[in-house]
């Protein structure tokens, strides 16, 4: 049996893509369409999540993905990854150091003394859960209001610094975590121009985790934590905050500011371990970070990076362990492609396995029929 | 921040209206030859970044990236350059902020119009900064240990 092209679905494709245009805007004369800048910052999570998964740092077409796919952040992302695809490669930014970050939130789980202080920032963490019935209603009136009340505020204080010491570097200096040598390490590896071949380098497993795909690579810590894995992490530091991109200037070479990106950060220490020839013990670490407010990805992300470690060390003992089970399975465009194909015609395969179901029908028929008579 | 450096201009620049900055470089340089050192162009750039854990470089994602290199010849002969590399897709105002570079560095006529934007540039950095400053102020932690005079006890 040969493949078939078949026509016919034109009209109702076209008109598939109308109706889901109409139920965006099926409210009609009741309805105000979503301008940028309201996804960007009301849905300023949302808006997060698939500026990290789609990988590409745009803040206006993420929002513009988020309205035309009517809030499916897979389908945002996808969109805004098949942008990037369009776009020529011009640069790559020197290596930038989060250090640099000008934070807008800064906690730490190992110590309630750190240096600079503590600062929650916006977060949801101490919330009741309960719904705010008051925003059910809520006028233009009383939501500028908010903003006007905030601006008003005299508290700011200019001797808080832009920028905060790393809790790690304590650590480093205390002797708990094993040195670095920034000068010895290796070009990272570019996921969007090589194709993963395992054993690959951990500069690879980072970019990827990346721009994963929160809920999955969510699932996937999730199991460390339960129990399939031993990473036990304690959150050294999680900071959100904006780290400014610096470019050389074409005519004088200087280093200068050429914008900022938000984004998240989480820096974990696990267990301790040695070294085969006898070093001093010292913390192990995980490191987690992705464009965008999105805490969750960046504290799973850092917990998988231990674990990863783990198993390219050690061999995988479980599946968070396995870097090819992890970074073929996170990444949010490549898992939802994959699914929602089997919705697109496999008449010709599934006429195949029904004629070879009926023929081993038959034969199990004959066979019956055989040890009966 | 410090409007007289150069390599403030762009960050102070990007800050105040881009059709503002677009309609300034075309006023300024009406009536001057335009040469490109480089063409205009825009497209992405890789976002290098350095663990904060074990210290190695990765990518975390793409940037826009818009840049121009323009060589300004004035009426009177004398040539200027400028340039510009900045976080967006569009190509003419990376042109636009090359231009403005270039004007600023050379003190050409209309620098004085351009620092007026400069100027507005920072003030509008300074309310953006000191607005994340007052997000950290108003949820600093003041830790203290339970049973000492605090938050709880002065509620309650």
């Amino acid at each position: 049996m040969g493949y078939v092209a078949i026509k016919g679905g034109g009209l109702a494709i076209k008109g598939a893509e109308d109706t889901l245009d109409y139920l965006r805007c099926e409210q009609g004369d009741s309805g105000t369409p979503l301008d940028m800048d309201t996804i960007e910052h009301q849905l300023r999570f949302l808006h997060g999540r698939v500026l990290s998964e789609g990988g590409l740092y745009h803040p206006k077409l993420a929002a513009l993905a988020i309205k035309q796919s009517l809030g499916d952040t897979l389908e945002a992302a996808f969109a805004l990854r098949a942008y990037r695809s369009t776009k020529p490669r011009l640069l790559e930014t020197p290596v930038l150091d989060t250090s640099e970050m000008r934070v807008t939130r800064r906690i730490s789980a190992a110590f309630k003394d750190i240096i600079g202080g503590q600062m929650l920032g916006a977060t949801t963490d101490y919330a009741l859960r309960l719904m705010r019935t008051e925003l059910l209603d809520e006028t233009p009136e009383a939501f500028r209001a908010i903003a006007k009340h905030w601006f008003n505020d005299e508290r700011s204080d200019s001797d808080i610094p832009d920028t905060f010491p790393k809790v790690l570097e304590s650590l480093r200096a205390d002797g708990l975590l094993a040195d670095v040598d920034k000068a010895a390490v290796e070009e990272p590896f570019d996921i969007t121009r090589e194709p993963l071949i395992f054993p690959v380098p951990r500069s690879a497993a980072l970019a990827t985790m990346a721009r994963g795909e929160t809920g999955s690579l969510l699932a996937i810590a999730y199991s460390n934590m339960r129990g399939y894995g031993d990473v036990h992490p304690t959150v050294a530091e999680l900071r959100v905050g904006y780290i400014p991109v610096m470019l050389p200037h074409p005519v004088t070479g200087e280093l200068i500011e050429a914008g900022e990106v938000l984004m998240t950060e989480c820096e974990i220490v696990a267990m301790y371990e040695g070294d085969d020839d006898n070093a001093k013990p010292t913390f192990s670490l995980g490191y987690g970070a992705c464009f965008g407010n999105n805490e969750v990805k960046a504290i799973a992300m850092a917990i998988l990076d231990r674990s990863l470690q783990t198993g390219m060390k050690n061999g995988p003992t479980n599946p968070s362990e396995d870097p090819e089970f992890v970074l073929l399975h996170v990444d949010g465009i490549d898992s939802m492609g994959f699914c929602t194909h089997y919705k697109m015609p496999h008449y010709v395969t599934f006429q195949s396995d029904m004629d070879r179901l009926r023929t081993t029908q038959d034969k199990a028929d004959a066979k019956s029929e055989g040890a009966m008579s | 921040m410090n409007i007289n450096e150069r390599k403030n201009w762009i960050r102070l620049l990007m800050a105040v209206n881009k059709k503002q900055i677009k309609q300034l470089a075309e006023q300024i340089t009406s009536g001057w030859a335009l040469r490109y050192k480089s063409l205009p162009q825009s497209g992405l750039g890789m976002l290098k970044l350095r663990d904060g854990a074990l210290q190695e470089p990765f990518y975390l994602g793409e940037i826009p990236i818009a840049s121009a290199w323009v060589e300004l010849t004035l009426p009177n002969g004398d040539k200027a350059e400028g340039a510009a590399q900045v976080m967006d897709d569009d190509k003419d105002l990376a042109e636009a902020l090359a231009v403005c570079d270039a004007v600023l560095a050379n003190q050409l006529v209309g620098h004085d119009l351009l620092t007026v934007l400069l100027q507005q540039g920072a003030n509008k950095l300074v309310a953006e900064q000191r607005n994340r400053k007052q997000m950290l102020k108003r949820t600093h932690v003041d830790f203290s240990l339970l049973g000492a005079e605090g938050e709880y006890d002065e509620k309650n």
